[in-house]
């Protein structure tokens, strides 16, 4: 950090982004009394302030949102929101503090699942985010700062985070965003402000005066053109036998019956909302949770692992979400580090690193490590990308044939992702199998060759990331309790008329299904739940060539479609009827407006 | 970089690997200390740096020396074995009532075999069955110290086998008891530094989920680690009764906090992941020398007391300030 100033007016949201180590992260604990600056000063309404500490700063209506580092594990989520009170003079009336828990919490919407009274450490990462907004919330701050508060959350919780800051910002209140997804910034924040190597290279500029290409080039200072390397029309090698392959897997109670399968040299997409069983599939397979029920083949031979030692030994690599938790040894080298899944597969009584010498130096040259700064040193002192590239190393010393990896770019600076990216292609290059698990659907879309959608742990979808995009792999996520209104409307349509009820996206010249009820063989569509046929390929082509509020004609069935909206105006697809032949009385605008108003807006939460 | 990078690649390991050994910094402080301690004593007291008073320390250092090795283990993973002490007191009888009837050898024998049991018990209700160390060691502690007194009737054992004294006899003016405690220390740095289950010691302490992901063996080797503890108590209960020639139920009551203590002033951490043997060695002498001291010097039993705990305290206090970088926990 040298010499950087920013400016904060109230009732704004204003994005503080830059590369990992440009110094946001040191500024925003700078502002919230982390961290003491060593010159300069902060003037809160024009008055100088110096905080010699976080409650200093909370005093002063400063508070911030950090990554889930500061929630009491063994606390309940009541205590947790409310933790800053026990720093306050006066006595706590638990009751009060309950009843405004409670509204706090009732904010994020009923399907986040949050119970005041549930101990913090039986929550997932996405939840105890939301605890962590909720607690900066309860304080009732002038001045908010969310560190990349989005990282662990599904697009729909982070969609629910935007209004609030909205609203928070409409009050008044002065909100500072630090986040590494652009779209978001472009989403949320008014001004921009942008940090290169504790240097600003641009304060405060109107968000919407920049495009993504300026703001990426003023961030790492130079011209960063597609990120992904994904060939994108690549014919996904689904030929031959799949190096993975995962039947019916159950592991209750995240996974219920998740199929899918990987072939050598193949990308796949875990893709679905946090909760839906993603990484609890990964680590399934991987030995670290035990299966309740499935079969999982590697090659064409059954597999189960008893223990990660199981799977190493098989040829698979797990690169875990937590980087922190789960990934580094922090008293370990780097050099020892990169070695530790080897040592795990080792199978003498010594250690066998100087059989791997070699390796870890054409690893690091892949990486582009810089060998002598990095053997030796300590995990702790690099970046989050660096950390990550050194965790995905780790598993190329053995050259697994599978790669399983959960969240590889959380927290991980643009630059660098671009160049992970770029390395796990390289890896599937090399016949490798990878399945990367990601909550960025932006990102699942632009990495993987196929995307396979898990909701509520169920496999819905399997689909080429090329005939996807992000709005319909979010309601193909739609968790089944949220997805419930929906389905329940569908099948009360199907009970009422007969025939089958399903809720569509029309896209160019593909209709995406999302859900279906009703099996009257005469009234098929020609669809079912999870495909995505061409239009001419369905039973009713010429219904959804042109959709109208009107029933549409293909030859005996008699097609209705009825279009819904969110709340802001945007397409939530379609909702649709099929009927062998009309029953007397049909009245098509009636029944149109009805499933309209039913869901326009409980679809939101989809 | 360049310079480096023409050096013959064999040369540099070495080079590589002797700095690595200076570099770490804790074992350079602790010869340190131990040099200042040593001065300062020989200073105050000119009986310190005779030869009789040195072969004396290391005659003292051995019991706890052997035990600490084990505790470095257990600290190692996050861990602690407050039964140290006990299994001394109930293997030592395991050895006296054996070696009567059996003679030396079996007796050494059944010694060892308990002690390892004993590790076993610990370590296996600890790692499957979840308990916290703290908590099933205070309890085999208990059990220990109880067994000790049921099997031997609450009565000391003096009627040992003649063979026994010559564990802490000489031979060609080496002590035999000090050259095994060397000789296992030197084991253990290799263990801990070149072994696999060494590492896997440290990964487990420093990051038990990590170690778990990457494949490494982590019930087993916790599991061995308190069987090591075991072990070491149980030898420490043999070279204990060769220096006393008896065999006390009550024998090595304390051995489980001065163990603790040598490890910590050796800068472990008690969280695990971070320690070295070197490290314990050097805490195990600092703490036999300012006992000694205190003896040279007189000072009340009663006050050694307050003297060696303050000393641990301001040891490892400023072995924490000293270690103190920036940017670290």
């Amino acid at each position: 950090m040298a010499g950087a100033s920013f400016e904060l007016a109230a009732g704004e949201v204003h994005a503080l982004v830059g590369a990992n180590g440009a110094g946001k992260s040191t500024l925003s604990r700078i502002i919230s009394g982390h961290l003491q600056a060593d010159r300069g000063v902060i003037r809160l309404e024009g008055r100088e302030i110096r905080h010699a500490g976080s409650r200093e700063a909370i005093r002063s209506g400063i508070v911030m949102v950090t990554q889930e580092t500061s929630l009491a594990p063994d606390l309940s989520v009541l205590e947790n929101i409310m933790l800053p009170r026990l720093g306050m003079p006066g006595t706590l009336r638990w009751r009060e503090l309950r009843a405004q828990a409670r509204t706090l919490v009732a904010e994020f919407g009923d399907e986040i699942g949050l119970h005041l009274d549930t101990p913090v450490r039986e929550l997932s990462t996405g939840q105890r985010q939301l605890v962590e907004i909720a607690k900066a919330l309860a304080l009732d701050s002038r001045i908010i700062i969310f560190d990349e508060p989005t990282a662990p959350l599904s697009p729909h919780e982070s969609e629910t985070l935007f209004e609030i800051i909205r609203g928070l910002a409409a009050r008044g209140r002065g909100l500072i965003f630090v986040s590494h997804r652009l779209e978001e910034i472009f989403e949320v924040t008014d001004r921009v402000t942008i940090l290169r190597e504790g240097h600003v290279v641009a304060a405060g500029e109107p968000t919407a005066t920049l495009t993504q290409g300026e703001l990426v080039r003023l961030m790492v200072g130079r011209e960063l053109s597609n990120i992904y390397s994904n060939p994108g029309n690549t014919p996904s090698r689904s030929e031959g036998q799949p190096v993975l392959r995962v039947r019916h897997l159950s592991c209750p109670p995240r996974v219920r019956d998740v199929s899918f399968e990987v072939h050598g040299g193949e990308i796949l997409g875990l893709a679905g909302l946090v909760g839906a069983g993603r990484s609890e599939t990964l680590e399934t397979i991987f030995g670290l949770r035990h299966a309740a029920g499935g079969t999982i083949e590697l090659r064409g031979h059954p597999f189960r692992a008893r223990s990660p030692r199981d799977a190493i030994r098989a040829g698979i690599g797990f690169v875990p979400e937590d980087r922190r938790r789960q990934g580094i040894v922090p008293d370990f080298s780097v050099r020892e580090n990169l070695l530790l899944a080897h040592l795990g597969r080792h199978a003498g009584p010594g250690l066998g690193y100087g059989a791997c010498t070699e390796a870890v130096g054409k690893l690091l040259e892949l990486l582009e490590l810089p060998r002598h700064r990095v053997l030796d040193a300590n995990m702790l002192t690099f970046s989050g990308g660096m950390q990550q590239k050194a965790i995905l190393a780790r598993w190329l010393v053995l050259d697994p044939q599978l790669l399983l990896l959960d969240e590889p770019t959380r927290g991980v600076d643009i630059s660098t992702r671009s160049s992970i990216y770029a390395l796990l292609r390289r890896i599937a290059a090399q016949g490798v199998a990878c399945v990367v698990v990601s909550s960025d659907f932006e990102e699942v879309i632009g990495l993987a060759d196929r995307i396979v959608v898990l909701s509520d742990g169920t496999d819905v979808t399997d689909i080429p990331s090329r005939l996807v995009d992000i709005e319909k792999l979010a309601m193909f996520a739609a968790p089944r309790s949220s997805a419930q209104r929906t389905h329940s409307v569908l099948a009360s349509l199907v009970r009422q008329t007969g025939g089958v009820a399903y809720w569509i996206a029309i896209e160019g010249d593909r209709v995406y299904c999302f859900d279906r009820v009703g099996d009257d063989g005469a009234a098929d569509p020609g669809f079912s739940g999870g495909a995505f046929p061409q239009v001419t390929d369905t039973n009713i082509p010429a219904a959804l060539q042109q959709p109208t509020e009107r029933v549409v004609s293909d030859g005996s069935r008699r097609t209705l479609l009825a279009p819904i909206r969110g709340r802001r105006g945007h397409s939530l697809g379609l909702v649709g009827l099929t009927l062998a032949g009309l029953p007397p009385g049909f009245d098509a605008a009636a029944l149109c407006r009805r499933i309209q108003t039913t869901l326009s807006v409980s679809a939101e939460a989809a | 970089m360049s310079v480096l990078a023409t050096e013959p690649p064999r040369e540099r390991a070495l080079h590589h690997r002797l700095l690595h050994l200076l570099a770490s910094q804790i074992e350079l402080r602790m010869i340190l200390v131990i040099i200042v301690v040593m001065a300062c004593l020989s200073l105050i007291s000119p009986y310190f740096l005779t030869v009789s008073n040195l072969f004396n320390v290391m005659d003292q250092s051995v019991v706890v020396g052997l035990i600490a090795i084990g505790q470095t283990l257990v600290i190692l993973i996050g861990g602690i074995d407050l039964s140290v002490g006990s299994l001394v007191g109930v293997t030592g009888i395991v050895l006296g009532l054996t070696s009567m009837g059996a003679g030396l050898y079996v007796g050494i024998a059944a010694c060892l075999a308990a002690g390892a049991l004993g590790g076993l018990l610990n370590g296996v209700v600890i790692t499957y069955g979840g308990v916290a160390a703290f908590v099933v060691t205070l309890g085999t502690m208990s059990i220990g110290r109880s067994m000790a007194y049921v099997l031997s009737n609450a009565s000391s054992i003096t009627e040992l086998p003649p063979g026994i004294a010559n564990i802490s006899g000489t031979v060609d003016g080496l002590p035999v008891n000090f050259t095994c405690l060397i000789v296992l220390y030197a084991l253990g740095w290799w263990f801990l530094t070149y072994a696999k289950g060494g590492r896997t010691l440290y990964a487990i302490g420093s990051n038990v989920e990590a170690a778990r992901v990457a494949g490494l063996s982590i019930t087993l080797w916790s599991v061995l680690a308190y069987v090591a503890s075991g072990v070491m108590s149980a030898i420490a209960a043999i070279f204990l009764a060769s220096r006393v020639l008896s065999i006390d139920p009550i024998g090595g009551a304390g051995l489980e906090l001065d163990s603790i203590a040598a490890v910590v002033i050796g800068g472990a951490s008690l969280f695990g992941g971070r320690g070295s043997i070197v490290g314990t060695l050097a805490g195990v002498f600092i703490m036999v020398f300012i006992r000694n001291g205190l003896n040279l010097l007189n000072v009340s039993p009663y006050w050694q007391g307050t003297a060696i705990g303050s000393i641990i305290i301001a040891a490892v206090l400023i072995e924490r300030l000293l270690s103190r970088a920036p940017g670290q926990r």
